[in-house]
């Protein structure tokens, strides 16, 4: 237990517990007017994201490495049958009745993609044609499924977690920039196929005026509260925008707008060096790892974290078109919140079995 | 087997090093981004996120009352209820439409026309009114059940109402939404603006000043709390001279006929009753005026909109002989103390002027003359005096000047002379001579031809007669000290002899007013007047009707006098278009209003 406790990344750990407390203090600001409630029980899914956490990190990473494909193949399943028996939900069907309870199979479904790939590229390099075409099906085919929800951020996670490995994992230069032509060349193609909704958020963003009320009027708001922020903020529950309910779902997607406009720059700067700070302890973590499987596992893992932050932030600050991702450890959600921490516990795993093996040496061969 | 484990070890690296150089870029990114929303355009965002947050609210001032003399409402506010609903907080209209349907009492066509206004609805967010100027009584079982009806609510306001309508129509005036051009000049675009009578004369002191009330309001518009208030400053009440009580009097008397009663304070020029016929209902203005209601009014041959009282000028007719009279008097015309013989006709040149008494009035002095109001003597006094005298005199006694009352526009009427320039404006403006003809002044001597005079100014003329030749300016507003405009210098027995020639017209046995106003309450002193009419024949106007030609063809009828004559109290003019006869058709609505003052001053004596 010792051994456990001195190979844990105590870096991670600290950025980790800064995050909860600095995402515990906005959500309050964000729901103190409303359903204080909603408080109470994101400190619940703490608590229960930290014992799934504490869960994993006690778990060999074997396990996982044998459970993958049984997992993926499973929730790829569901995700067919989405579409078939799928409830509607805001005009997208995303969610599976599965009798005990509602699942998102495209939420899982992210995980069980870095979880197959890390396994794919733990004994291989994506050098050869299968070992390249191979993880392109196995991420290529649950995209396909997930975009047709209509699901746009989980896909993009997906494809950005798959590329990055697949990067990782060595895939030559030439093949790279041949698939970057071919998805610049593609865009026109994915605008055909896009959702009108979705169409319409892209044009928002380009022109957020053009609709004041309808569909830029959340980007609309949401700057106004980051821009009026300003460089110390407004002040702790002071933020106007969020007090009199102009930003929308300001506990959610948008929370980072109530931090921006309560905490100013300083406090979106913190934020960021906590993400970064983060980010960092994963991929470096995955970089020592000791075995290939781990390596990879903590790439799709800081992946997928670099997106949902991105894309976040991105959104609120009017940078990209509004896509439903989380902020990973402020917005409130239970599900999110736990399998992130989950994710977390994995790497955590990493790098406990990385030190734990030998503690002393660097390993001379990923592939061992 | 070393080497290439060694190339793949190396190969992961470089790998790695481009995801930690992509982590910086992205988050970089997100900062720039952040940065330039909170740094650079911080200001313009603190901006808009205050408009978001801050509401300025015009508060509306109430407008002052308007009472008569003993504090009757002429003028009052009325609070009215207005349900209006906000279409993206209501669900499906329907529901809630049935709801109000059913509380407000619409007809289906109603509801349907408000259904269609919230489908169309440009701006979903913004309130929609549905109903309005509704009672507390349609509203309170609404109001009660305003919580179970997300996105409806009910607001209060006030509008004016005139609980003596059109009896009071023409002095009072009516509102009327402020404009483009009003609120160029500062009002809010939903305040209402005094555009006629009292309510326009008053209007800065009706008005009061808005208040304004900066509101924190959410996302919804709604308040969530006043920052900041400025109460507005309440219109002020104001108290007219005006006796209800005696307009009313002056408007039975007068019926249905169209004319005007003007009664004054001989003393301080107060305007007891100013009655304009045929009135309009000034509600309607307030309740939205139907564009049809307004073009009737305005299509009306006899002009309800019109105040006769001071806008009109008409032919004083023999009620100017009293001018011609005191112009003898003050010239020491060789008639004015003597007589002359009445033989129903004057013949001068190769015409004939008739007297109105054919068969002639035989022996006349100017007190007679007056008392039955014989034309041949007149002629000739005119005739002494030249047509300067009397255009002097007129002048003198206020008529042809506009009598400066608070009530704009004010119609001056026509004093001839046959001084140059006055020929040069009747040359170019009606009768293309250059010379005056000596039978025209015999003509204006008796009130005929191209003189005309408005009501007030007879009232004002019978009241200075009445105080001693002090010509006052009419005051609207109860208390006010008598603004005396001039003083005509007069010699006391002189008016003395216009005053018992006036008493003589109601008492003696062949005044022109004797039958109708020797029974009046108080004893009264005055002249008639009957103005002659050019007469139309069908041809001329095929719009009027046979009997209303008969009608039109009458003579107007003009009363003109005041009481008590011992101690003057009130002035009264009394004119009425196609009346007939001055005595007969003028002079009861006089004796009406003494008597209905004479009421009231025994009964405020027994209070």
């Amino acid at each position: 237990m010792s051994r456990i406790l001195h190979s844990l990344d105590w870096l991670l750990l600290a950025g980790l517990l800064c995050l909860a407390a600095l995402g515990m203090l906005v959500l309050y600001a964000a729901v103190h007017q409303g359903d204080t409630g909603l408080w109470y029980k994101q400190a619940v899914y703490w608590g229960i994201g930290m014992v799934v956490f504490l869960t994993l990190c006690l778990t060999p990473l074997r396990i996982l490495g044998l459970a993958c494909w049984p997992i993926y193949g499973i929730v790829l399943l569901l995700l067919m049958l989405v579409p078939l028996i799928g409830d509607v939900h805001m005009g997208a069907r995303r969610w599976l009745d599965l009798g005990i309870a509602n699942i998102q199979p495209s939420e899982i479904m992210k995980w069980a993609l870095v979880f197959v790939l890390a396994n794919w590229f733990a004994s291989r390099e994506a050098r050869g044609s299968v070992e390249i075409i191979a993880p392109l099906l196995l991420a290529a085919i649950p995209a396909g499924l997930i975009v047709i929800q209509p699901d746009l951020g989980t896909t993009l996670v997906l494809l950005f977690a798959a590329t990055a490995m697949i990067i990782a994992a060595g895939l030559p230069w030439r093949l790279l920039a041949l698939a970057a032509s071919a998805a610049i060349a593609s865009l026109p193609v994915l605008w055909h196929f896009m959702h009108h909704y979705q169409k319409q958020r892209v044009l928002t963003l380009l022109d957020p005026q053009s609709d004041p009320l309808g569909a830029g009027y959340h980007v609309i708001q949401s700057t106004i509260a980051i821009g009026s922020g300003g460089l110390l903020g407004k002040g702790f529950l002071q933020g106007t925008q969020d007090r009199l309910h102009f930003l929308p779902e300001q506990h959610t997607d948008f929370i980072f707008s109530v931090l921006a406009e309560e905490g100013g720059f300083i406090a979106v700067t913190l934020l960021l060096a906590l993400y970064a700070l983060l980010i960092y302890r994963i991929l470096i973590i995955g970089h020592r790892a000791h075995n290939r499987f781990g390596s990879m596992l903590c790439i799709g893992v800081a992946a997928i974290f670099t997106l949902y932050i991105t894309v976040n932030i991105g959104m609120v600050s009017g940078l990209f078109p509004v896509v439903g991702l989380p902020l990973p450890f402020i917005s409130y959600g239970g599900s999110a919140l736990v399998t992130m921490l989950g994710a977390l516990g994995l790497v955590m795993r990493v790098a406990i079995e990385s030190r734990d093996s030998i503690p002393w040496q660097r390993p001379s061969s990923p592939l061992a | 087997m070393h080497n290439k484990l060694f190339e793949i070890r190396q190969r992961f690296d470089v790998r790695m090093f481009i995801l930690y150089a992509t982590v910086p870029l992205l988050l970089g990114l997100l900062l720039f981004q952040i940065m330039r929303l909170q740094w650079f355009d911080h200001e313009k965002y603190m901006l808009q996120s205050e408009q978001n947050r801050l509401n300025l609210v015009p508060l509306l001032p109430v407008r002052g009352e308007i009472t008569d003399a003993h504090g009757k409402k002429l003028a009052i506010n009325r609070i009215a209820y207005r349900v209006s609903l906000i279409p993206e907080r209501i669900g499906h209209p329907d529901q809630i439409l049935d709801v109000l349907a059913a509380m407000l009492a619409w007809s289906p066509a109603k509801r349907a026309r408000i259904r269609k206004r919230i489908l169309r609805a440009r701006r979903p967010d913004r309130p929609v009114l549905v109903d309005d100027k509704l009672h507390w009584n349609q509203v309170a079982p609404l109001a009660a059940r305003l919580h179970h009806l997300p996105g409806v609510d009910v607001t209060a306001g006030s509008f004016r109402q005139y609980p003596y309508g059109e009896l009071t129509s023409h002095l009072i005036g009516y509102l009327s939404l402020s404009r483009e051009h009003d609120i160029d000049a500062g009002y809010l675009p939903t305040e209402f603006i005094g555009r006629t009578g009292v309510e326009r004369s008053f209007e800065s002191i009706l008005h009061g000043h808005p208040g304004y009330q900066r509101e924190e309001v959410d996302s919804r518009g709604r308040r969530v709390a006043v920052l900041q208030r400025t109460a507005p400053i309440m219109g002020k009440q104001i108290q007219l001279a005006l006796d209800v009580d005696v307009q009313q009097a002056a408007s039975d008397a007068v019926g249905n006929r169209t004319g005007a009663v003007v009664v004054m304070d001989v003393h301080t020029g107060a305007i007891i009753a100013m009655l304009s016929k045929p009135g309009y209902n000034t509600n309607l203005f307030i309740t939205g005026l139907e564009s049809q209601q307004w073009q009737a009014w305005l299509d009306n041959p006899e002009k309800p909109l019109l105040n006769r009282a001071t806008q009109a000028a008409y032919p004083p007719a023999s009620t100017f002989k009293l001018v011609t009279a005191m112009a003898g008097l003050q010239h020491g015309a060789r008639l004015a103390r003597g007589h002359t013989f009445c033989p129903g006709y004057l013949q001068f040149a190769d015409r004939r002027l008739r007297c109105w008494k054919r068969s002639g009035h035989g022996r006349m002095t100017l007190h007679s003359a007056l008392v039955q109001s014989c034309d041949v003597y007149f002629y000739k006094l005119g005739d002494q005096l030249g047509m300067a005298a009397i255009s002097d005199e007129a002048h003198e006694w206020g008529l042809g000047e506009k009598t400066r009352i608070d009530l704009p526009p004010e119609a001056r009427g026509i004093i001839p002379t046959h001084r140059p320039y006055m020929m040069a404006a009747i040359k170019d403006s009606q009768t293309k001579r250059k010379k005056w003809f000596r039978g025209e002044t015999m003509i204006t001597a008796i009130g005929q031809g191209a003189l005309t005079v408005t009501p007030l100014q007879m009232a004002r003329l019978a009241a200075a007669i009445a105080n001693g030749g002090d010509i006052l300016k009419p005051q609207i507003l109860a208390n006010q000290p008598a603004d005396i405009l001039h003083h005509v210098d007069i010699r006391p027995q002189d008016l003395h002899k216009i005053q018992q020639a006036m008493r003589g017209v109601v008492t003696e046995p062949h005044g022109t007013a004797r039958r109708v106003l020797s029974h009046a309450a108080w004893a009264a002193a005055g002249k008639t007047g009957t103005a002659q009419v050019v007469k139309m024949s069908q041809h001329d106007n095929k719009k009027i009707s046979k009997t209303d030609l008969l009608r039109r063809n009458k003579d107007h009828a003009w009363f003109m006098g005041y009481a008590p004559y011992k101690k003057p109290q009130i002035a009264i003019a009394v004119f009425i278009e196609h009346g007939g006869h001055g005595g007969s058709a003028a002079g009861p609505v006089a004796a009406a209003v003494i008597n209905a003052m004479a009421r009231k001053q025994v009964a405020m004596a027994a209070h």
